[in-house]
Order: C-alpha cells, then structure tokens, then sequence
C-alpha cells in the first residue's frame, strides 16, 4: 500500500456527519537469537483504511485491509451506517464535538540506504558474539531486535490532514547466570531509541557499552541479598520515574479513566505530591530535543499539545480525546491514537516525565541511612486508586548512605497520590526511555522519563 | 479467488523460489463490536481482516513474513522478500514443518452477529447493576463477534481449513461510594450465543456485589504467613508460571526450573491440569498449531506428575524431547471434591485473591505483588476486602503446596479453571 499516492481529501463529499478517515500501515520486524540460534526471523506489514463517524453522541466504525477507491468508499459508509444505528437507538441530538483544524506532516525514515536483512542479522550475530565473548559466566543469552514503523494519513471532516510516520528500533539483550545454587539469575535490558535502524544503531558501541553495565550488574546479582519487606527509603532510578510517571500516575489521569472513576477525578486543583514534582505529557519535544514518540496531530486530528498534569504538586489537568474535552469542558490536547488501521483513536500517553531537579544522585545516596537504590523495572500496573505495582529486577541496599549488596528481584507497590508527597529529592539529570509498550485495550508505543527520585514505598518481600 | 486458492498459489510461488520446505496460512475475519463506555452504547465497529502468512525454510535457513493483503503483486513482492531475508539467516537442523497428515475441514459457531441481540444484553446487565449495585460503575462493556475462517497448507501435502464464529463479552467496573474508590475489576468470556444474560455468566453476578464492597477496605492485622484461596479469576496468573516454564524459550535455553523433570511430580497431587483446544466447552480454541499439526487435547499435570511439555516442532527438534499434541491454552484445571464453602471455612488464617498484580516472576518462580479485588479470612470466615496487601512466595512451591481444589468450577469460554487452596504465602 502505497500511502503518499493516495489522496484522501477526494472523499470527504461522502461525509455525512463529523468523520475520520485514516490510511494507516504498521510495519514490523523481528529477529530473535537465542543462544546464537536464530528463533525468530519475521517480517510483519499490517495496513490499510478506516473510518470513524460520529452521530448524535455514538461513533460508528469500520476498516478494509484493502485501500482501493471502491474499498475506501465502502468503508466510510459502513462507519456511517454503524453510526445512524446507533444513533436511532439511543442517539443525543445535544453532543457535539468539539471542532479542531490542524495540520501536520512528518517522516521518520532514514535518508541513509536501507540495510538489507543480511546486514542486520550480520549485525545482530556480532552483538551476540560480544555478549559470548566478554561475559564468560553466562549460561543463556538472548538478543531481539524489534523495529516498527507506524504510517498514518489522516482527512478530517474538520478540515484536519496530515501524514506521519513514527518509527523506532529497539535490542533487548538478556543474560542469564546461575548463583552458588545452581538457581538461575536474569537481568535484561532494552537499548534503542527513535528512527529506523540504520539511524539508531550506526555503530554496536552503544550496545557493547550496556551489555558490559548489565553484565557488572548481573555478577553482582549473583551473590544478592532478599530486600527486606516493608516502608523503605528508596531511590527510583530515572526508568522506575519514567514507569512510575506513565503507570502510576500518567494513567489516572487520562480523562476516559476519569471518567470511569480514576480517583484523580476527585483531586484536580489539590495537592497530590510534593512541590517539587512536576509531571508532564510532552507531545512531542522539549528543551529543544526531539523526545522518543513525538507527536505532532493526533488521529482525531487535533494539534498535540503539551499536557501538564501536575505542577509543583498540585493537580492542574488531564488528558483528552475529542469525546473527554466536549464531556468535562475542557480544552483538547491532542492525546488520541489509534494503533493498527482496525483501532478507534484512545487517550493515550505520549512522552511522560517527570521533570528534574537540582538534587545529585551521589547526595541523594549519601543522604539514605537504610534503604535502597531501585534501578531496573520488568513491568508495571496501577489501579484507578492511583495504587500501583512495579517489578524490579534490579536493585542494591543503601547502608549509611553507601551502596550495598545488590538485591534479588523484587517489586515495589504503594498509592502514587501518597507517595508522591513523600518525594524529598529529584536529581538534575533526565533520562528518557523509548522501549515502554502500553497496554490499554490497544498496544501503542510510548516514551516515558524522569530524574532519579527520592521517596518512600513498600518493597515486597517475604 | 477463494483463501484455498490464493494459499496454495502462493505456497507453488514459495517452492518454485527454491524453498524445500514451505507453509501458507490465510486468516480472514469479519469482526463486529458493540461497545458501551460509562452507561451508554457509543461505539459500533464493523472490520474486514486478512492475514497471510507465509513460511520458507531453504538450506535450512527459515523466515517467515506475514502481510494483510492478497493481491498477486503484494504476494509476489512478499515472496521475492522471504528469499532475502532467508539468504541472510544461519542454517539450524531443527528448522521443520509439519510431515503430511489428511487433510480436514473444521466448523463451528454462528456465521453472523446478532446485533439486537449484542445490543439488548449491554443494555440489561447495565440497567440490572443500575438497579441491583447502585454504587457500581461500568467503565465499558463490549460484546464482540467474529467469524474468522482459516486455510492452512504446506508442502508436505497438508491442508487445514476451518471457521469458527465467537462471541466474546469484556466488562471493566469499579465502585464509587463519596470519594471512596474501589480497585478495577473486569470479566470477560467467550460464547457461541448470548442466549444467557451476562449477569449469569461465570460469576460475574458475585464479581460486581463484591466491587460494591470494596469501596470499604482495611488492612490486614499484620504480616502473616497462612493459607491464600487463588479465584478461577486469578488462577491463570499462577498456572501461566509453570506453562510459561515448559514451552520452546525456557527449555531451549536450559532455564527452566522443570528441565528434566518430565515424569516427576512437579505439583501437589491435588492438580490436573489439561489444555484442550479442541473440547466442546471451549469456543476460544483452535484445531490446528502454529506449525501446523492437528490440534489434540493433553493432560498436561495429572495428580501433579508433568506429563508432557509444551515444546513446537522447532523446540522438540532442538531438545530432542517429545512435540506436543497442541500449542497450549485453553488450560483447565480438573475440579476436587470440596465444595467452596467448605474450603473457606477450613482457613484459619488467609487471603482469597481474585486479582494478581504482580511484578513477572523471575525464572526461580520467586514471586510478589499487590492482591487486589481480595478479602481476609480468619478462623474459617470471610472477614473484609483488604487494601495495599502484598503476597510473596514462590510459584514452584506454591503450585506444590495446593491442599484442596474446589468442586466448582468457572467457564470462561477459554478455560475453566477451580478455586484452590494453598498455603505457606506470605501476606503484608
């Protein structure tokens, strides 16, 4: 499908009432070693066309992996025939959405040759050999590459139109060793950024480079210590802020939570952390840098606008679709996207963090008698009570502001909305994850940040 | 053309590009949804689906694409693509697809949606919690409807078609009482009709009293090590460890804690458990594997003892160890001969989880996380549902210590699954 031939705008004499019409492809691909073996070599391309039409308060919706002028014409009248049935059943004439014109087009492919598959599994096969080579103790390795490249055009009713393209490419390298026990002990770590990978791994350095840090680490697992359960002094390195800022707090307050009853809904305008948390949903840059899933319109056309969630503790907004911002009254963000051509547009996360501080990572150590230095998270849930749970795979004790054993895998939960007032030191340095993977009826890609954060919670354990 | 056409043309394309070994499948689907979001019916989706995907092993190096088109020209692009990305793999030994076997025809299930119907059972279950749970709120519930056919051939001779129409009902809820919040909770199964109203499905009626409750929490007495009740809701979450250990990456990678351990009792022998793809009471399940075998049912625990692994054509050929009959899923854990009351009240000390938010275990089976949607018992009583309570242990051991499995069982379409008594979790 060749998505910049087509022309959209021809088609919106067929609208009846407000429409979307998106011309959308997701193009993946995925290689697997284990143990050198190659287990997985695959190549996925998912596209086509959708439209969604909105009808006294109900959305009708339809899709055709086929994005042929008969199949486009048939998909916007089927989304309009969904829509009029449900609009005869229960419609409400009074709701309507709020209007937005914008425009936006971007492209994240390489202006450099593509690489052939030979070349990338080439280049894969030399990671796996640095891994066998400078970390001896090993008994499993894993190396995964996964690329995807989201394309998606979109017309309006509005007048909206744009044509974007996201892209990222990510290597997950796994280690495992055994401890004393003959038990095995893992350790992971995802390395990639935005772009294709011909952009992102121009050289295996930066990969060798973290194989060696998880490798250090991983030995020093091998002789972990079980972290003692209970309230603990903690230091969430910046990949437990960027999780804790997207799970934990990101998700009470998209407006469709809300709306269910995120206890967020509650709190807007009160304090719900310390005053020196600031937490943001950037759309697409900040301080000049280009952030890992920039967005610039979203898929109900609206420009994407920077949402400010909290401000120096206090709760200041929310995320929004079209159908949030007409229901609570307030202005749109542009928080809407769709992941595959047969998905509606949700509020969905874009690059969420918590902003820096002016604290050091050393004197935040230094300042913990007993506690711990939490590092590296597996993966993260919360609750519409803002309670939340993430696993850690990676940690150390602080013993008299000195870091310690490192601990064995544990997970840390608590309620953000408390803990957050608990925060008492935020290091001056940001780092941004691009590997998080939401999972909110629909995957979507996100990128998450934040500064190593000083606070309190519940470390599990027996 | 029809899918069986296109399939096998593709799969001549894929040999005559100098493959040996070839494989198509044709996935197509009509998809329907009703949705509703906080009370009202707001989303109606009708989607036409295709998938093909095509595998080639040449020299004994494999790739495999999959694209969601069949024109000739995309199919023809694809198959010029499959021999470059084949070029540049490493040859292995243990590459293979599926030997001959007669080829079969599979149905099952409507082949059209019943939308009155999709939309009558929405509204009624939310008007019954309306009236019946005032304090309930429903986030969404959605009933969907697919009719997927599927052809499957490789060159070995084998052919596979089927088609199976499906209902599937998903529901997301929490209570509200003041600013009192009760933890999400959700349900969902799958069904060849709607003929029974949501409410009496499962126990789902039981899951929306309880969310209404749980707006009330308190925190457990204290740090307890005692018995823990796992709900047919939170089973999978435990069963899912030991599945998990038994498939091609664990056992590939001599990872597994259930390495070697084919034969031996791996579990209390109060489990059984089963995967059955192909049983009448599951209309989530499938009649052919990923590599293209005919699906049976296998027993996968029986009274503890690990039966057989879950290893594809690929990881039996790298392991050297037995195939199995099927790709897993569709577990079902066989009933005890304790009813559930009786269980409760056998508990001195304890927690009945309904929901695990857990952090992955790591590959000892060492675990901990968050019981959420869960209650307290003490001396042999259902007490209060519990807030900001973690449970630990280890799933190798806690899978060991099961001490009674319930008479009552839940259907839930894709498995049906006890409530099971266990013991030695750590609560705090």
């Amino acid at each position: 499908m060749q998505i910049a031939e087509i022309d959209l705008s021809r088609y919106s004499n067929q609208y009846s009432s407000y429409t979307e019409l998106r011309l959308h492809e997701n193009r993946l691909l995925n290689i697997s070693l284990l143990n050198g073996d190659i287990v997985s070599n695959m190549q996925d391309t998912n596209g086509g066309v959708s439209a969604r039409v909105f009808d006294q308060g109900a959305w009708g919706f339809s899709s055709n992996p086929n994005a042929t002028n008969d199949a486009i014409e048939a998909t916007i009248q089927a989304a309009t025939r969904n829509a009029e049935f449900l609009a005869k059943r229960g419609g409400d004439p009074d709701v309507h959405l709020p209007s937005s014109k914008a425009s936006a087009n971007s492209d994240s492919n390489t202006r450099k040759p593509r690489k052939s598959q030979d070349e990338i599994i080439a280049f894969l096969k030399s990671i796996d050999e640095y891994v066998g080579e400078h970390c001896p103790d090993i008994v499993a390795r894993q190396v995964i590459l996964n690329c995807l490249d989201m394309e998606k055009k979109l017309q309006t009713s509005d007048g909206s139109a744009g044509h974007n393209t996201n892209s990222r490419a990510i290597i997950a390298v796994k280690l495992t060793t055994r401890n004393e026990a003959g038990d095995p002990i893992e350790l992971s770590q995802a390395i990639g950024d935005r772009g294709q990978f011909e952009d992102v791994f121009e050289s295996p350095e930066r990969i060798h480079n973290a194989v060696d840090e998880l490798y250090k680490h991983l030995m020093n697992k091998k002789t972990a210590v079980k972290p003692v359960s209970g309230y603990h002094d903690v230091i969430l390195a910046s990949d437990l802020a960027g999780i804790l800022a997207h799970e934990a707090i990101g998700h009470t307050t998209e407006a469709d939570i809300v709306r269910e009853g995120s206890i967020a809904g509650d709190y807007l305008g009160e304090r719900v952390a310390s005053d020196l948390v600031t937490l943001i949903d950037f759309a697409n840059s900040h301080n000049g840098e280009v952030l890992p899933m920039p967005i610039y319109m979203d898929d109900e056309g609206v420009e994407s606008l920077d949402a400010v969630l909290i401000e120096n503790g206090i709760l200041k907004s929310f995320m929004h679709n079209k159908d949030s911002a007409q229901h609570f009254g307030m202005p749109l963000t542009g928080n809407a996207r769709a992941f595959s051509y047969t998905d509606e547009p949700l509020i969905r996360m874009r690059n969420t963090a918590i902003l820096p501080g002016k604290d050091k990572l050393e004197d935040m150590i230094a300042s913990i008698d007993d506690g711990y230095l939490l590092m590296r998270p597996t993966n993260g849930q919360a609750d519409t009570t803002s309670e939340f749970m993430f696993g850690v795979q990676m940690g150390y004790e602080i013993k008299n502001g000195k870091l310690g054993h490192a601990i064995t895998d544990t997970t840390i939960s608590g309620v953000a909305f408390d803990m957050l007032k608990e925060v008492t030191m935020l290091s001056d340095e940001m780092e941004w994850g691009c590997a998080g993977m939401c999972g909110k009826k629909q995957p979507m890609p996100v990128g998450m940040g934040g500064p190593a954060v000083k606070t309190k919670v519940y470390i599990g354990g027996e | 053309m029809t899918n069986k056409a296109i399939a096998q043309d593709t799969l001549a394309k894929i040999s005559k590009a100098g493959f040996a070994h070839a494989a198509t499948r044709i996935v197509s689907e009509e998809f329907h949804e009703l949705q509703a979001e906080n009370g009202a019916i707001n989303l109606m989706r009708t989607n036409f689906e295709t998938d093909v995907a095509i595998t080639g092993i040449k020299d004994q190096k494999k790739a495999s694409l999959s694209v969601n088109k069949t024109d000739p020209e995309t199919l023809d692009s694809t198959v010029d693509t499959l021999s470059d990305m084949a070029r540049g793999a490493s040859p292995d030994e243990a590459y293979g697809i599926a030997e001959h076997q007669p080829s079969e025809t599979f149905d099952a299930g409507p082949s059209e949606p019943d939308y009155d119907r999709m939309y009558d059972r929405i509204v009624e279950v939310q008007d019954y919690a309306k009236n019946q749970y005032p304090d309930l709120h429903f986030g969404s519930v959605a009933i969907t409807f697919g009719n997927r056919r599927s052809v499957y051939v490789n060159s070995n001779d084998v052919l596979f078609e089927s088609r199976r129409g499906v209902y599937q009902v998903s529901t997301m809820f929490t209570s509200k009482k003041g600013k009192k919040t009760s933890s999400m909770n959700y349900f969902g199964y799958s069904a060849y009709d709607l003929d029974t109203p949501i409410r009496e499905m499962m126990n789902a009626d039981e899951l929306m009293r309880q969310s209404t409750e749980q707006t009330e929490t308190q925190n457990i007495p204290g740090k307890f090590n005692g018995d823990m009740i796992i709900t047919p809701n939170a089973l999978g979450s435990f069963v899912g460890f030991l599945t998990g250990k038994i498939g091609d990456g664990a056992l590939i990678s001599g990872t597994s804690v259930y390495k070697d351990k084919l034969g031996e009792a791996v579990t209390s022998d109060k489990l059984t458990l089963r995967s059955c793809p192909v049983d009448a009471d599951v209309c989530s399940g499938y009649w052919v594997t990923g590599d293209g075998y005919k699906a049976e049912n296998s027993t996968i625990l029986e009274d503890g003892v690990l039966n057989s692994y879950l290893l594809g054509l690929y990881g039996a050929n790298k392991t050297g160890l037995p195939r199995a009959v099927n790709a897993g899923g569709c577990y079902q854990v066989d009933g005890g001969d304790l009813a559930l009351a009786d269980m409760i009240s056998g508990v001195e000390q304890g927690i009945l989880i309904a929901r695990f938010s857990g952090g992955n275990p790591n590959d000892r089976g060492d675990f901990s996380g968050i019981a959420k949607n869960s209650y307290y018992i003490k001396d042999g009583k259902i007490q209060f549902p519990i807030k900001e309570t973690t449970v630990s242990g280890n799933m190798v051991s806690l899978l060991k210590s099961v001490k009674a499995v319930s008479r009552e069982r839940v259907n839930f379409g894709s498995s049906i699954f006890p409530w099971v008594l266990t013991e030695g979790v750590t609560a705090s």
